[in-house]
Parts: C-alpha cells; structure tokens; sequence
C-alpha cells in the first residue's frame, strides 16, 4: 500500500519497511522472575511462549506507539499501523458505538461528548466528489456524524483566527528582535501549521532550523485546546470524556494530534483524539454503500454564548491552506510601514509552487515573503537558509504541492480527471466560500478577555503556542546497504 | 576470435573501488571507493597515471562520479548524503557546491545531456532532479517517491531530459517533467526482474535500455512510442517499455553493471563472479525479439566482485572496470 503521509515525512524513514527492527531503539522491557537461569522461548504460529516454567505462557507482544516513534530518529515504520489502530475510522465507528476510548497510555475513558471539529479543505474535496456546493457538503457531513452519534458538530474559524492573530503578532514581535540582534535566529519567520513540514525540520535540520518556525499552534491544535480546555468547562464536562474528532486534508496531522506536547498531564488527554481525513471519510460512505448526497442535512453547533455569530465553514483572503503569509503581510505592512492595503502581488519563481511578494517603501524592499509549497521547494527554502542566501521575512511552508487543498489525504481525482484540474477546482469552490470577519469576531475578541487572560497573557501562550525538538540522528551501521 | 587483452592494472586506492567514468573526451576518467578519495587518471606515455587525487570532499565511502556532457564539471555522489560539484575554475579542481537533501547514503549521480540538469538517488528511495541555477547554485526541481525501495542507480536519456533509475524493488521507473507545474513525474514502470535491479543503460538511440539485476540476468527494453507499428497499446500518452530479451543462463552471481557502447553498440557486464563479458547483437536480430550472443568471457578480470564497467566515449573499444579487490583494470576489446 502506497503511503498516505506527505513526500516529507516519507522521506524522514516515516514508514521504512526496510529496517523496522534493527533500528527500532524501543527498548523491549521483559519481566524477569528470579531463580531462574534462563527463559527457554518457543516460537509458535500465534505469538511467543514462555516454556521454561514447564508450561507454556504467552508472552505479551512489544507495542511500540506513536509517541516512541515520534521520539526516535529511526524508523517510524510502526507509525502507520498504530495510526491505523489509534485513529482509523474503525476506531471512530467503535466510539461512536462503545461510548469509550483507549488513549495512547492505554487507559481506558468513557466518552459523554464527541466533538467534530471540520476544516474546510476536506469539506471542499467531498463536495467536490459528490458534487455538492460547499454549504450543502457542510450540512450533510454535519447530518452523517450525527446519524453516527456525535453530539457536537463545529467549524474551525474560530481557531483559525486565533491562530492567524497570533502569527501576526509573533511575525512582529521577531521582527523587532531581529532589528535589536540580526544574529538570533528571529528572522525569517516560518509556517508552523504543516505537521509534514514540522516533523521533517525536526527529524532533518533539528536545531538549525526550528528556532526560525513559528511557535503558533495550528488551528487544529488551537481547536484542541479550546474544546478541551474551555468547551468542557461551558459544557460541564470532564475533559477526558471528550473525545474530539478533526476532520484534516492530510495524514501528517494524524501524527501532530499524537504530540506529547498536546497532551495534558493535568486534564490527563489529548487535545485531538482523532483525526480523520477526507479520503477516509469518503471510504467510510463507501462501506456503508451511501453517498454523501442521499445523507440527511443537519447545521452545524455554535456552542458559544455569542450570539451575533453562527457556523460556517469559511475563507480567510490568501492561500487555500490558511493564508498565513497574506494576513501577516497585511499586517506587518500596516503595523511597521503605515501601509494599509498594500498590494500582494505574487511573482512565481522557478515554479508555480515558490512565490513572493514584496512590499516596498520608498524603493527599497522593505518585507519580502513567499510561499513555498512541495517538498522540492522546501529543500530550496532550507539549502537557501544554510547558505545565508535567503533573502525573506516570512514563509508560508506547507509539504504537498499546492498547499492544504492538495493535501495527501484528500479524495483522489476521478478517472480521466488530473489532480491539477482537481486542485484548480476546490481553489475555486475555497474562494467561494464566505469570509472569515477579518481580525475575528466578537467571540475571538471574548475568549481572548474570558478564557486567556488578554492577548500577550502567560496563558495565552501556554493555550496557543507550542515548542519543537530536534531529534537527534543515530547511524546505526547494520542499515548500510550497498 | 573475440578478446578482452589487459592493457593495464591501476593500482592506487584503499579498498574498494566503486566506479569509474571516462571524461567525454576518453582522455582522462575519474574513480572513486571505499577510501572516500577521487583520482584523476590520463596517460603519460603508455601508462595511465594519476594526475590529480581529490581528497576532503566527502566524510564516507564515494559511490559514484559522472563528468558533464562539457567535461568541465565532476559530481560524485557519496554515502555522506551528499553530491559534491568539483570544477577547475581556479585552476586546480575544487568542490564548489555541494547538493544536501538526501536523507542518507547517495548512490548515484548523473548529468542530463544537456548538462542543465542532474540527477541522483540513493538509500532514502527517493529520486532528486537538480538544475544548474547559476555559477555554483543548484536547486532542487523534483523529489521523486516513486520507488519503495532503496534506488540504486540512475541514467538520462542520450538526447532527451528522461530519467530512468533503477531500486531494489526489482522496478526500473523512467520520469519527465511535467510543464504545467514543471514538477517531474513517473511516466513508466518497468517489472520483469526477480531482484534488485543494480544498474542500467541507454542504448544510442535511447529508444533501447539494458538493465542488470541481482537475479543474475540481463534483460534489454525496448520504448513503444504512442505511434508504434506494432500495435503495443499505449495508455496516457506515454510510451511503453517492453522486455523484449533477457540473458538468463550467463552470470552466476550479481551483475552489479551494465554499459552499451554508443560507438560499437557492444554490451559489457560487471558480475560478482569476478567475470567480465560482452554482448553483441546478431546480426539478423528481430527487433522486437532481439539476440545477443556472449562473444567475450573475461574469467578472474579482477580477484573480487567486479563493480562497474565503462567504454571509452571515443569508440576505440577501451574498457575500465574497478572491482572489491582494489583495483582498477583496463582493457582493449578486439574482435
């Protein structure tokens, strides 16, 4: 089976089939009973045996998780069969049933709410499967997580304003730091929303490149917390009994959701339990023989207090995976050179997916940001970076071609259809879409004031920002192959 | 009677020597191995002699060096993760540019014949397009995940910017670029052997390829165009890659290298079996079911496993092999 993770991650050894074993470091933790001289094992066909207290005992299987994999500079071969069991939609489907969930400490909660919390690039690429305008695809994907036995089905806007509101004012606080120490690594600014792209710099560049990305958290993350940390509470809740549901464009956010740093030792759970992407869901109707058009309508949830908002799935102005580099553009351009309204014109570089836009003042390049999409155009960015040679600000960096509409997890085009022609069209259905109010609206400006103590507060920074690790590389000489 | 005749043992490296390349001229050749050095060779005389020994560019095992089509520029390809680019702008060959990105061991470089692009592979099983941005700057135009296996070895077209690499997943998968996005994509997948497919090489025309395997075969495609008179149906517009020959029944181990004379068209083998052979097409071969007959076998062309084979570009039927045992040999076919 082909993988389902970004050209990124499948290069970092994410899924190596090749050498599983021997580069594993798990340590493999077997219970020694004394006076014995030694463990006689026999192999059979279902399992191991221990045979040397003269009857046979099943030994236990050693279980690698996600998180020994994330923490391991070898394989993360074992990644995907333990995505498979942790967040596959088998895995839903027996929540939705059960009521209950196994976490990754493998202690068992019971579940009183599950939340869904839809993205809209997903949203988009099954309506363009099943031929649905966007708002119809938002309602029917509402209606079959209800008909599975959600109880609460959410747009992300809300998160992603935060999120853009905070790489804004990160994106100013570096550029101050770096007019004060040009040497820190302050300047350029890079996208933190791509998990692809944060394993990869962590796995491959590690301290080299981390300090110049983003410590924002993506809005799948910030929506984590926020269901989690503020939602439960609204809903008088115990956070660990929510078992909230992503719905993602790509596998890679899978491993993002499995963080030890997005888990809570306090509230003892994670702030995503699990992701489903666009091509599972579409696999999904496909088991249950329905398409997502003959499913009953039903809207979305707005849980919150405010009643001058309501549900949507929604645009911000810029690129289809977030417009990261257009709204701190904005920004930057009116906060530090007086400039509302400036002008983003992108110039394309050596290929479509590398592009930039300049601001100038007084004919002198004052801000130059670009995006660079693909893995391809992510060696370019770093080898730019090692060499001293890159010339920007900020960089909107996403794994896959084309950004989050083309994420890996998307639903494959149709026969005879290219995936450029696909790409081209949920660009078009994304600008479509209605607007997010720019800036946010009345219920980011109260969870700044209720739930994070004002913007620029301890808790703040604790809810909507993040840190990375650099892992250290191990060269174990039994992997060389000629 | 066909003879492969010694004309000289080169001695010189530490360990094994990994690959030799003939300059486009066939008056100089590279060679590189174990001891992590590039010598330079030419003649004095009669005798081949090193001219110039390339050491601190690489921090392990050298796999591989190509000249570009223009003969001023050398890349090699190293299990440190990366290619380094050597020129003599200065007067004296340097490395000045180095191409990071491979997450480990690279296994082979080439140049396109164009000498605009380069290619190279390796451990990580990922296939890299690079373009010469500038003076010193290459960027990387494609990173391929087509092969799910380790890719050992990849060749341009030798007139066309088609790629072909060859994996451990007993696969060879051909590519070009794609001009809407001028990303690169896989056009063709080739199975047929039953193991790692450890080398391959274009015929003149580049319409044919040979291939060697670790399954002890050679086996020889040929390219059905979307136009084929044979009727070989073409799906997505891309042409089709059919093994019309394969030599079973020869090499009694690994044949690590296969190189097709541009001049002469004659095919010669690198095996573990320590044996060099040519191949030479019939001459009332069936295109489309084509013979070669075994006119040369070279039994102890070297004391070990014979690592790579190249014709001189000049046609004058010169040979080099490099072998385990440290040597590297050169040879003079006659018919």
């Amino acid at each position: 089976m082909a993988s389902r993770f970004s050209g990124a991650l499948q290069l970092t050894d994410l899924d190596d089939f090749i050498t599983p074993s021997q580069e594993c470091i798990k340590p493999v933790t077997i219970e020694k009973k004394k006076t014995k001289t030694g463990a006689k094992i026999k192999i059979g066909e279902d399992g191991y045996f221990d045979i040397s207290s003269g009857q046979e005992q099943k030994l236990q299987k050693v279980e690698i998780t996600l998180a020994d994999c994330l923490a391991c500079s070898g394989c993360i071969t074992s990644a995907e069969s333990v995505l498979v069991t942790r967040q596959s939609q088998e895995e839903l489907l027996k929540v939705f049933s059960e009521r209950k969930y196994t976490d990754n400490k493998g202690v068992t909660k019971s579940v009183s709410l599950v939340v869904i919390s839809l993205s809209p690039q997903p949203t988009l690429s099954l309506a363009a499967r099943y031929k649905l305008t966007p708002e119809d695809a938002t309602k029917k994907l509402a209606g079959y997580f209800k008909s599975l036995g959600a109880d609460l089905v959410l747009d992300m806007t809300v998160a992603e304003d935060l999120s853009l509101l905070e790489v804004q004012q990160e994106f100013l606080e570096r550029y101050h730091n770096h007019q004060n120490d040009p040497t820190a690594k302050h300047l350029p600014m890079l996208a933190s929303s791509c998990p692809g792209w944060v394993c990869y710099a962590e796995k491959t560049h590690g301290n080299f490149i981390l300090p110049y990305i983003s410590s924002t958290k993506s809005p799948q993350q910030i929506m984590g917390s926020l269901v989690k940390q503020y939602l439960s509470k609204s809903k008088e809740v115990n956070p660990s009994e929510i078992y909230h549901v992503t719905f993602m464009p790509c596998y890679d956010k899978k491993l993002e959701a499995s963080r030890e740093d997005f888990y809570s030792e306090i509230l003892s759970c994670h702030d995503v339990d699990c992701v489903i992407t666009a091509i599972e869901l579409e696999q999904m109707l496909n088991n249950s023989g329905k398409s997502l058009s003959e499913v009953a309508s039903s809207e979305l949830d707005w849980p919150w207090s405010e009643s001058d908002g309501h549900p949507a799935i929604r645009r911000h102005l810029g690129s289809g995976s977030g417009g990261y580099a257009d709204h701190v553009f904005s920004y930057a351009a009116e906060q530090l050179f007086g400039e509302s309204n400036a002008p983003l014109v992108y110039r394309n570089l050596r290929n479509p997916d590398f592009r930039e836009v300049t601001l100038e003042k007084d004919g002198k390049e004052v801000l130059k940001f670009a995006i660079a999409n693909g893995f391809r155009n992510i060696q370019n960015l770093v080898q730019k970076l090692k060499r001293g040679k890159s010339p920007y600000h900020y960089v909107e960096v996403m794994a896959c071609p084309s950004g989050c509409l083309n994420g890996g997890a998307q639903v494959r085009p149709s026969t005879g259809e290219s995936s450029r022609e696909l790409v081209t069209q949920l660009e078009g259905l994304y600008s479509q879409l209605p607007l997010a109010a720019a800036g946010g609206g009345g219920l980011v400006r109260r969870l700044y004031a209720d739930w994070l103590d004002g913007r620029d507060s301890d808790k703040a920074r604790a809810m909507l920002h993040t840190r990375y690790h650099a892992v250290e590389k191990s060269d174990i000489a039994l992997n060389i192959k000629w | 009677m066909a003879n492969l005749e010694l004309l000289q043992t080169l001695h010189g490296h530490k360990g094994i020597v990994w690959n030799v390349a003939w300059h486009p001229l066939g008056t100089i050749f590279a060679s590189c191995g174990e001891d992590k050095t590039i010598k330079l060779w030419s003649k004095e005389g009669q005798e081949w002699t090193i001219k110039t020994v390339l050491v601190d560019g690489h921090q392990r095992t050298i796999r591989e060096v190509a000249w570009s089509p223009c003969g001023n520029f050398l890349a090699s390809a190293s299990f440190d993760a990366t290619t380094a680019i050597w020129d003599k702008k200065s007067g004296q060959f340097e490395c000045n540019a180095t191409l990071e990105g491979h997450e480990n061991e690279v296994k082979s470089v080439a140049w396109s014949p164009s000498g605009q692009l380069l290619a190279t592979c390796g451990r990580d099983k990922s296939v890299w397009v690079w373009e010469v941005a500038g003076e010193d700057e290459y960027e990387c135009e494609s990173v391929l995940n087509a092969h799910n296996q380790d890719v050992k070895k990849v060749a341009w077209h030798p007139s066309l910017d088609i790629l072909a690499s060859a994996s451990y997943d007993n696969t060879v998968k051909m590519y070009k670029e794609d001009p809407v996005d001028n990303d690169w994509t896989c056009i063709a997948t080739l199975c047929s052997h039953e193991s790692t497919v450890w080398s391959l090489a274009f015929d003149k025309t580049g319409e044919r390829l040979v291939t060697c395997s670790d399954d002890r075969t050679v086996k020889i495609w040929k390219e059905y165009k979307p136009d084929n008179q044979e009727g070989v149906i073409i799906t997505d517009k891309e042409s089709v890659w059919k093994c019309v020959c394969t030599l079973s029944g020869y090499h009694t181990r690994c044949v690590y290298d296969v190189a097709w004379c541009h001049q002469t068209g004659l095919i010669a083998t690198a095996c573990g079996d320590d044996i060099i052979r040519i191949f030479k097409e019939s001459e009332d071969s069936d295109p489309n079911a084509p013979t070669f007959e075994l006119i040369c076998t070279k039994l102890n062309s070297h004391s070990q496993d014979v690592n790579c084979v190249a014709w001189n570009p000049i046609g004058n039927q010169e040979l080099l092999s490099s072998s385990d045992d440290g040597e590297i040999r050169i040879w003079k076919f006659s018919d």
